[in-house]
């Protein structure tokens, strides 16, 4: 059944994400309040309720980026006129304040920080009612009362009328499910009104200016230390300098801006080397550390997880392994490290090979004696929260992530190929010699050799590792071309099942692990949470 | 299936994907946020976590699938939150360049 729609084609098309210029702030914004006075009470109401004056809106609580997809749906289906400066204030003042906690957002940021092939589980409940077509993070990083919670159950059902079919109405009562079971449920899980936000609220915020210490990972050039000096514009509005070296040595410079909205969420825009990136992090409430992932604006899946401090700190050793008998340069990332080395057992220290700001390069000697398990290397009074491993053999590798997706794109239309990044993780075998097992000792990421094969009788029928795609020497998949393909059977596109392989080599043995993947079709939605 | 045989490869295929194993299989892939697990195929995932039941070339059924908002957080719902979507590709197996993703907040 075909259907052709002869309406004028909408400008929705994809471009620069909104956030990118959220980072300037116009001095004569009209306050919050008065924007949603202005432009949102031809439809809202006012309540009369000093503590929930506006209908619809003051009983919700959202990311920034739960308030921005609200107000730009509001734009775009309802008829919302606002201007770009009130849409960036409206946002910074409704996540300022109805935002979420810190403890809120814990084990949800994965969403924000658009983290690649991430496999969630929720409630079956709220899998087989909510999480069939959007993640359930989603769900899970938004607060409502509980009639908000069925206002939103309605929101759906007018919406999106065939709602009824996803939900399996021909056989069940779905509605009466979602109204009465999902959004109860909801509204005492996700409450509007909880301890941990009425205490953040409370708590005074750190300003997050000072000069920080970071350290992370991008799959095309690898880790990275760098300086990170911010500077205050205005409250929350700060400049980034950022530079540093990428592990061979080659540098990394950038410039950018960055709001903090909520106290702690911060969102930053930086230039590097020619790439815009977006910088998603979470402010410790002590403003001495920041976590989170960077990544490119229009390449979101090539990005990493970044780790910045401002105080004393070791955020990384890399190797974060070292093998019985052998010599090592251990790279130490930190912050203000002086002092004396202290390694651990089994560990000798020949020579501290550089010294800077950001990094300590060592020399290190593992006795052949010395014991299997893990150090916390000291230097001065820092501890490294992250531990080096002693192991004796490398017993199995792990591929990272276990199950992904890469998307076919480009091939002359205007969706780009989404691609997928691999890293191998090495073990050993533990205490009771047993690979396996639940005292398997975690080494870390290792260097390997990456390939693809078929992952199944179907995949070598179909001939997918021919037009799939190809994986590079970094563990980075480039899916194939977009279209249908006529060398192909009834000119499939270029999807495939495969397994990615990589294979570490020690002492002259190869030891290998799989994961998989599937090279599947773009997607025509693009959304700032999935 | 005590009473019923597989005649067709999809019905055999149906058969082996009852497996525990491939049925995790099938649960891990369209548990991967982003992926949607609505429907039979799904958008990304066939029901035996693979690719062979797919409706492919995706482009050959695009609006007879997707028009009626079989997956919302895939293709545009053109049914009623973006009904102008691909109104100026009347055939996307031959014109599938010009389709766009859009971006819902932009």
């Amino acid at each position: 059944m075909k259907k052709k729609n002869n309406m004028t084609r909408a400008l929705l098309s994809t471009g620069a994400l909104a956030f990118m210029g959220m980072a300037t702030s116009s001095a004569q914004a009209a306050s919050g309040e008065s924007i949603i006075k202005d432009r949102c009470l031809i439809c809202h109401t006012e309540t009369g309720d000093a503590a929930a004056p506006f209908s619809r809106i003051s009983q919700q609580r959202k990311t920034p980026e739960g308030w921005l997809m609200t107000i730009s749906r509001m734009q775009q289906q309802r008829g919302l006129v606002i201007s770009p400066d009130e849409k960036r204030e409206l946002v910074k003042y409704l996540a300022d304040k109805q935002g979420l906690a810190p403890s809120e957002t814990e084990n949800l940021r994965y969403v924000l920080e658009k983290e690649p092939n991430v496999v969630e589980s929720f409630e079956p409940l709220l899998q087989e009612t909510c999480v069939r077509c959007h993640s359930g993070a989603r769900i899970a990083l938004q607060r409502r009362t509980e009639d908000e919670w069925k206002w939103l159950v309605h929101f759906h059902m007018g919406q999106q009328p065939t709602a009824e079919l996803h939900a399996g109405a021909r056989d069940r009562a779905w509605f009466d499910i979602a109204l009465n079971q999902v959004a109860p449920y909801l509204g005492q899980k996700f409450n509007f009104d909880t301890d941990a936000w009425q205490q953040w609220q409370a708590q005074a915020k750190q300003p997050l200016s000072g000069r920080w210490a970071v350290h992370g990972f991008l799959p095309e050039k690898g880790n990275f230390d760098a300086t990170m000096q911010v500077t205050m514009q205005s409250k929350d509005h700060y400049q980034i300098s950022l530079e540093g070296n990428y592990a061979d040595g080659s540098p990394l410079a950038g410039q950018g801006k960055a709001v903090v909205y909520t106290g702690y969420e911060w969102r930053g825009t930086v230039t590097v080397g020619g790439v815009q990136m977006r910088q998603v992090f979470a402010a410790s409430a002590d403003g001495q550390s920041l976590v989170g992932r960077m990544y490119p604006n229009e390449d979101d899946v090539m990005g990493g997880q970044i780790k910045a401090v401002k105080k004393t700190a070791i955020t990384a050793i890399t190797p974060s392994y070292i093998k019985q008998g052998e010599q090592a340069l251990l790279t130490v990332s930190g912050y203000q490290l002086n002092g004396k080395v202290n390694l651990g057992s089994g560990l000798k220290l020949l020579e501290v090979v550089s010294k800077n700001d950001n990094r300590w390069v060592l020399k290190v000697q593992a006795s052949p004696k010395a014991s299997v398990g893990t150090r916390h290397i000291k230097i001065g009074n820092t501890s490294a929260s992250e531990p080096l491993a002693v192991y004796d053999q490398l017993a199995r590798v792990e591929i990272t992530p276990n199950d992904s997706i890469a998307r076919v794109g480009g091939g002359g239309g205007k969706i780009p190929k989404q691609k997928s990044v691999y890293r191998a993780v090495g073990y050993a075998a533990g205490a009771d010699g047993k690979v396996g097992t639940l005292d398997d000792l975690r080494l870390g990421y290792m260097t390997a050799n990456w390939s693809l094969k078929p992952f199944d009788e179907t995949a070598v029928h179909d001939n997918d590792i021919q037009y799939a795609g190809q994986i590079d020497a970094r563990g980075i998949f480039t899916p194939g071309d977009a279209g249908p393909n006529p060398a192909r059977k009834m000119s499939t596109n270029n999807v495939g099942n495969l397994g990615v392989v990589g294979t570490v080599q020690e002492d002259g043995k190869s030891i290998s692990g799989e994961s998989h993947l599937l090279v599947t079709v773009q997607k025509f939605v693009r959304a700032v949470i999935e | 299936m005590k009473y019923l045989k597989s005649l067709n490869k999809k019905a055999k295929m149906l058969d082996q994907a009852l497996s525990p194993s491939d049925v995790e299989e099938v649960v891990a892939m369209q548990s991967i946020v982003g992926c949607t697990s609505v429907n039979d195929p799904g958008w990304e995932v066939d029901p035996f976590g693979g690719l062979g039941s797919l409706c492919q070339p995706m482009e050959s059924d695009l609006y007879g699938c997707a028009d009626a908002c079989w997956w919302p957080a895939q293709v545009p719902d053109t049914m009623s939150s973006h009904s102008t979507w691909s109104s100026d590709v009347s055939k996307a197996d031959a014109d599938w360049r010009k389709l766009d993703s859009i971006f819902p907040e932009e």
